[in-house]
C-alpha cells in the first residue's frame, strides 16, 4: 500500500469533485474537473487505488502542483 | 604448427572470447533476469545474420589484461534487421565493467565508420562503466586513448542510431545514448555522467541510483529517453519497432508497410472521441490511432512535456512523424519542455525523410514565470526554426483552437504546405476572453456589462474556419471523419518527385540535447 498525491497541474479553480473519499478509482479516472484557461481540466488518478482523502472544495483557487486528494494505491 | 595444432588453437582461443568473462558471471546475470551482451545481438538480430568485428581483440594497453579481456569487452559487428543491415556495439559488462581502452574503442570506432560510410543504421547497447582504470589514467593515459578521434561526437545524422540503456551507463555509452534518435531504457537501469559511487565519493554524501540517472527521471524530467521497458528483451523489441520507421540511411525513404485492415472504418469514429462542448479536454492519443494506420502509432517521450504528443506513425502505409497537442494535459497549452521534445522530433523527421502531420488544439504556449525561467522564449524559436527548415512535406490539422504564435509554430499559414480544418476550428490572436480583458483592461465587467458584451462580440467575429477558407488561408475544411482520406490523398500529390523524396536536411547538425 503506498499513499500516491493527486495534484493539480494548472493553475484554476476547482469546479466539480466528481467521486468521494472510499471510491476506487482505476488509472485515468477523472477524480474532479478544474477550470483554467477557460477550459475544464480534469484531475485523473495517477495510478489505480482507493481515494482516502480530498483536500480540496468546490469553487476553491488552486495552484499548480497541490495537492488535490490522496489515493492509496 | 601442424594445421591440426593451428586449428586447435584456434578453436581454443575461439571458445575463449565467446566464454566472456566467465561461467560465473554470465551465470549470475542469467539469475537476475539479464541477457549478456551476445544473447542480446542474438536477439535483436535476424537468426545467424551477425558477422563480427574483432572477435580476437583484447587490451592492448595493460599486458597482464590480455588474457582477461576477451573481445576487449565490448562486441561489435554488422548484421541484418528484417533483412536490412544495421550494425551494433554490444557492451560486455563481464569483461571489466565493459570498461573503454583502446582495443575496443578501435573496434567502435570502425563500425561506426562504415555504418555511416556505407549507409547503416547503428544500434548501441548500453551497460559501461565508463573509461578503463588504469588504462586512461595519468597524462600518458589521456594522451594515448583519450581524444585521438576527432569526429568521435560528431552528429550529421547520415544514418539512424537507436539506444538501449540496459544497465549503468556512464561515459562513453552515456554519451552515445545522448547523441541517439532513439533511447530506450531498461527499468533499473541507469544514465549519468559519472556512476553513484564516485558522484557520493565528489560530494560526500550517499546518492541513489535511480535519483541519479534512473528510468523515471529521464523519462518525466530530463526526456533524455524516448520509451522504457521491463526487461532486456521488451526494450530492444522497441528498438526494432523503431527501426521499422526509419529509412537505412537519409539517401533512402522509411520502408512502406501493408495498410491493416480495418484502418479506413476506423477513422470514421473521430467524431465520437471529440466532445461537442468546446470547453471539454479529451485524449488526443485516442484521435490519432482512428486516423492513422491502426497501431502504427509509436509514442516518442510520452512522459516528457505532455502538453503535445510525439510519435511515429503510418498513414496508408507510408511513414510519417506526428505532432499533436494535447488538450487532456493542462488544455494543450505548449510549454518549454514540449517545444524541445517536438523541436527534436522534427529534427529527426526531417534527417531521415519522413513527412509531418500536425494536429492542432491549443490555447497558445502557457505564460508565467515558470516558462520565462525555462527560456521558454527561446524554445519557442528553436522549434519555429526548425519547422520553418523543416523541407519534408508537412500537412495541418486545426481540430479546434489556434492562437497566437503557437498557430504559427503549430503550422498555421505557410507554415505547413496544406492547412486542414475541421468546423470546429478557431483562429484567432488569442482567446476572446482574454482579448477582451486586455483591450478593457483596468475597467469593471459588472460596471459595464454592454460594453463586454460589445468588445468580446468585435473579439469573435471572424474566428470561424469559414473566414479563413474564404481567405484561402486554409485549403481544406473537412469533416473530421474525411480527416484520414484527405491526409493520405495530399500525402501522394505532395511527395517530392523531383528529389526521390530525400530531403534537404538542413537540420541534421542540429545538437541532439540543447
Amino acid at each position: 500500500m503506498s499513499r500516491v498525491e493527486v495534484k493539480s497541474e494548472v493553475t484554476g479553480t476547482v469546479w466539480k469533485i466528481e467521486m468521494k473519499v472510499g471510491d476506487s478509482v482505476a488509472e485515468g479516472d477523472e477524480i474532479m474537473i478544474l477550470e483554467s484557461m477557460k477550459m475544464e481540466i480534469p484531475a485523473m488518478a495517477p495510478e489505480a487505488g482507493k481515494i482516502v482523502e480530498i483536500t480540496v472544495e468546490e469553487s476553491v483557487p488552486v495552484e499548480e502542483g497541490q495537492v488535490l486528494a490522496v489515493i492509496e494505491a | 604448427m601442424s594445421f591440426e595444432d593451428l586449428m586447435a588453437d584456434f578453436a581454443a582461443r575461439e571458445k575463449k572470447a565467446l566464454a566472456m568473462g566467465g561461467t560465473e558471471k554470465l551465470a549470475r546475470r542469467r539469475e537476475q533476469g539479464l541477457l549478456n551482451a551476445r544473447e542480446r545481438i542474438d536477439y535483436l538480430i535476424d537468426e545467424n545474420s551477425f558477422l563480427e568485428e574483432g572477435m580476437f581483440g583484447t587490451s592492448s594497453v595493460v599486458p597482464e589484461d590480455r588474457d582477461k579481456t576477451p573481445s576487449d569487452g565490448k562486441v561489435t559487428g554488422f548484421a541484418k534487421v528484417e533483412g536490412r543491415p544495421i550494425a551494433v556495439a554490444s557492451n560486455d559488462f563481464t569483461v571489466k565493467g565493459a570498461s573503454s581502452s583502446l582495443t575496443n574503442m578501435k573496434k567502435i570506432g570502425h563500425v561506426k565508420r562504415v555504418a555511416t560510410e556505407r549507409g547503416m543504421p547503428i544500434v548501441f547497447m548500453g551497460e559501461s562503466s565508463g573509461a578503463r582504470m588504469p588504462d586512461n589514467m595519468g597524462s600518458k593515459g589521456m594522451g594515448a586513448l583519450l581524444g585521438n578521434d576527432p569526429t568521435q561526437y560528431v552528429r550529421m545524422r547520415e544514418t539512424p542510431w537507436a539506444s538501449a540503456v540496459l544497465g549503468p551507463c556512464y561515459g562513453s555509452s552515456a554519451w552515445y545514448t545522448c547523441l541517439s534518435d532513439f533511447t530506450v531504457m531498461r527499468k533499473g537501469a541507469v544514465m549519468a555522467v559519472a556512476s553513484p559511487q564516485l558522484a557520493s565519493m565528489a560530494i560526500g554524501e550517499t546518492v541513489d541510483p535511480q535519483e541519479l540517472g534512473g528510468w523515471e527521471l529521464h523519462a518525466e524530467i530530463t526526456g533524455l529517453i524516448d520509451t522504457f521497458a521491463e526487461t532486456d528483451e521488451e526494450a530492444l523489441d522497441l528498438v526494432r519497432r523503431f527501426l521499422s520507421y526509419m529509412p537505412s540511411h537519409n539517401q533512402e525513404t522509411p520502408p512502406t508497410a501493408p495498410v491493416p485492415a480495418g484502418s479506413d472504418e476506423a477513422s470514421e469514429t473521430v467524431i465520437d472521441i471529440l466532445p461537442e462542448s468546446r470547453k471539454r479536454v479529451y485524449d488526443v492519443r485516442k484521435i490519432l490511432k482512428v486516423i492513422l494506420d491502426q497501431d502504427s502509432f509509436f509514442e516518442l517521450k510520452a512522459r516528457f512535456g505532455r502538453v503535445a504528443v510525439t510519435g511515429l506513425a503510418r498513414l496508408d502505409g507510408r511513414v510519417v512523424g506526428v505532432v499533436a497537442n494535447n488538450p487532456l494535459v493542462k488544455g494543450g497549452a505548449l510549454d518549454a519542455h514540449a517545444c524541445e521534445k517536438i523541436t527534436r522530433f522534427l529534427v529527426m523527421c526531417d534527417s531521415f525523410n519522413i513527412p509531418l502531420l500536425m494536429f492542432v488544439d491549443t490555447p497558445g504556449f502557457i505564460i508565467g514565470k515558470e516558462g520565462e525561467r525555462q527560456r521558454a522564449a527561446a524554445k519557442i524559436m528553436n522549434f519555429m526554426t526548425a519547422l520553418q527548415m523543416f523541407s519534408m512535406p508537412k500537412l495541418s490539422v486545426i481540430m479546434r483552437k489556434t492562437y497566437g504564435q503557437a498557430y504559427l509554430n503549430m503550422g498555421g499559414g505557410r507554415n505547413s504546405d496544406e492547412v486542414l480544418a475541421w468546423p470546429t476550428a478557431e483562429v484567432s490572436f488569442m482567446d476572446p476572453a482574454f482579448a477582451t480583458r486586455v483591450v478593457l483592461w483596468g475597467r469593471n465587467e459588472e460596471d459595464e456589462p454592454e460594453t463586454f458584451r460589445k468588445v468580446r462580440e468585435e473579439m469573435e467575429k471572424d474566428g470561424s474556419v469559414w473566414d479563413m477558407a474564404s481567405s484561402f488561408s486554409v485549403q481544406h475544411v473537412i469533416r473530421p471523419q474525411e480527416t484520414r482520406r484527405y491526409l493520405a490523398r495530399l500525402l501522394e500529390f505532395h511527395e517530392d518527385r523531383r528529389h526521390g523524396g530525400i530531403g534537404r536536411h538542413a537540420l541534421s547538425n542540429w545538437p541532439t540535447g540543447y
